[in-house]
């Protein structure tokens, strides 16, 4: 009944909400204001209504054991804690320094007639659909990453072209433009009496680089964790390359795993089957529902505490 | 200090370092769009050859994907799926999100209106699976009443006016089109509501007062008269928040789920990119092909709507 008035409730919520716009502006705008804090904590209450079952069963112990035995109805999302913390370390790693390279290449190298062009082809990477990603990773790049790395290590590092690794290359590439947006605002808001003043004492073009990045720090360190927040919670890309390794515990990076977000999307068309099953992904849910919140909030946090 | 004495004082090796530098700045910049081309071309190589080997343009966009046994096929019922969860999707997402940018813009120094903001950046941000799992609990707790005490009833009222309302409007299962439409909506509200609100940010405080003077209300001074300055801005917001919500996978598993018939909405409806999930992890090679047809589909639909967005703005 709860979830029927919820739903017949918007529509009239809605309505009443665009008639006092325009009898009464502010409160018509308040109430767009009260739906979208409204749906973000009714998402963290359905989710610890959903996860309820299998933390009243095992406590926090379904976040700290790597098992994953359906049958046995047993469940635990380490591994897949240790996949997105291990994928989103590689694709941080890689992603942090090819946003700077974007930033600072549209900001100080690209003549003004090419920074729109290039600015535009590093949108549209943000908004390439995800799947497509997938395709690509699975088809292309997986088996490019495995030949390489196999022949870099002079062994069979990599058994299968679908690991944590592939994963986080992947990621680097699709969280990039998310970090270079906030870098670039950042970059191109330092105060032109600051910028004269570098040159002013003699540095050269790459030095006044890195001392304007110096000064811009908080929008990096603020686009770190932006990019981290979509790196840990992206699904369909990654559950395409990660190997679906959904058991074993591994922190082996060229070893197939599984991250939380590929675990919801590969296991929840099975849960159906299973007594406990839902409740524990929807655990894992909430789990990622809290990163997402925290990694949010510190990144906004650093970027307001920062402005310039 | 004339410039040529400037000159002098760097020395050789700063002015290496210098070089140096800025061209790894400049190749790392480069390599974060290198993957870009290599993807497009990838997916429009394999692709194009894939529709043509499936029965050409035409009869891919219009017929039943491929069974593993098949040699041709299509994407028909997925298309249709994309383009009516991506248009509802749409337009209630800048219905909500139009005025909510308005409200986080326009007003900020109210309390609430700074919670309002945050919590914006938070859903901007949000991982897209979870948003498809909140839609999908809701839809389980909501589904069967909402089916008893308004939906048989509609549904029976509105049976004179033929079958094909069948398509649109009844009894919903629990994956149905509308959960799709919902999830979509809630990627695409934040996306409006920030591109909005920095557009209402930016006006000039002299601008503003002069459409205060004039409109009168707040509703006309800002709706109205405000409307011409930020227009450009929130076309472009929910042009490219359409392109972003049309290859949305993740928020479609478990609302939509996916279907390879055409099928009313009020069921499980199909998505081209739920079709190239499965497909492409399927071992059949008729199965891939279609999926990489179905990726250049997807792309092109992206691309133009990407490419008018930048035009306009």
């Amino acid at each position: 009944m709860l979830g029927f008035l919820l739903v017949v409730l918007l529509i009239p919520y809605l309505i009443a909400a665009y008639g006092l716009l325009f009898v009464k502006l502010r409160w018509g705008l308040r109430l767009f204001g009260v739906f979208i804090v409204a749906t973000i904590g009714l998402l963290t209450a359905m989710f610890l209504v959903e996860a309820y079952p299998i933390i009243a069963r095992d406590g926090v112990a379904v976040f700290l054991e790597a098992r994953w035995d359906p049958v046995r109805e047993s469940y635990g999302v380490l591994q897949a804690l240790a996949g997105t913390v291990l994928t989103s370390a590689v694709a941080m790693a890689l992603a942090m320094p090819m946003a700077l390279g974007v930033a600072v290449t549209i900001n100080e190298l690209l003549p003004a007639r090419w920074r729109g062009v290039f600015g535009s082809l590093v949108d549209l990477t943000a908004t390439m659909p995800t799947v497509i990603y997938g395709l690509w990773g699975l088809f292309v790049l997986g088996p490019t990453l495995q030949s390489l790395v196999n022949a870099l290590a002079g062994g069979t590092v990599m058994t299968t072209p679908y690991t944590l690794f592939t994963a986080g290359v992947l990621l680097a590439i699709m969280i990039t433009p998310y970090a270079a947006a906030v870098i670039r605002e950042g970059y191109s808001l330092v105060p032109k009496p600051v910028e004269e003043a570098i040159y002013a004492i003699g540095a050269t073009r790459f030095e006044a680089v890195l001392i304007k990045l110096r000064y811009v720090r908080n929008y990096i360190i603020g686009g770190f964790f932006l990019a981290l927040g979509r790196a840990m919670g992206e699904t369909v890309a990654v559950a395409m390359v990660v190997g679906g390794n959904l058991a074993k515990f591994t922190t082996n990076i060229f070893e197939s795993g599984i991250t939380i977000s590929s675990l919801i999307a590969l296991q929840f068309p099975n849960a159906a089957s299973y007594q406990y099953m839902a409740p524990a992904l929807f655990a894992a849910a909430l789990l990622l529902t809290l990163f997402g919140l925290v990694i949010n909030a510190v990144a906004i946090y650093i970027i307001q505490r920062g402005q310039i | 200090m004339t410039a040529e004495r400037k000159v002098e004082d760097i020395t050789a090796k700063r002015m290496l370092i210098n070089r140096l530098g800025l061209g790894l700045f400049a190749l790392l910049g480069v390599a974060a769009v290198v993957p870009l081309f290599l993807i497009i071309g990838d997916v429009y190589i394999k692709g194009i050859d894939a529709i043509n080997r499936l029965g050409g343009l035409w009869h891919f966009l219009t017929e039943l994907p491929p069974t593993p046994v098949d040699e041709r096929g299509g994407i028909g019922p997925m298309l249709v799926g994309t383009l009516y969860m991506t248009a509802l999707g749409a337009l209630f997402g800048i219905a909500v999100g139009f005025p909510l940018g308005v409200y986080i813009g326009e007003m900020r120094r109210e309390k609430f209106a700074n919670v309002a903001r945050a919590g914006v950046n938070i859903l901007v941000e949000f991982p897209t699976i979870v948003v498809g799992l909140f839609v999908y609990a809701v839809m389980s707790l909501a589904k069967e009443d909402l089916n008893k005490y308004l939906l048989y009833p509609l549904s029976k009222a509105l049976s004179p006016l033929g079958g094909w309302i069948t398509w649109f409007i009844g009894p919903l299962d629990g994956f149905n089109a509308y959960a799709g439409a919902a999830a979509l909506s809630i990627i695409m509200i934040p996306y409006v509501a920030l591109i909005t609100a920095s557009a209402y940010a930016s006006i000039e405080q002299p601008l503003r007062e002069a459409a205060y003077a004039i409109g009168g209300r707040d509703f006309n001074a800002l709706f109205v008269v405000l409307r011409k300055a930020v227009s450009r801005a929130v076309v472009t917001a929910a042009l490219l928040g359409t392109a972003k919500i049309a290859g949305e996978t993740a928020p479609l598993l478990f609302t939509a789920f996916g279907n390879t018939y055409y099928a009313p909405f009020t069921g499980p409806t199909g998505a081209v990119s739920l079709w190239i999930w499965y497909a492409a992890q399927t071992p059949y090679d008729v199965l891939i092909a279609s999926a990489y047809g179905a990726a250049a589909v997807l792309l092109t639909i992206i691309l133009i709507i990407f490419i008018v967005a930048r035009i306009r703005g």
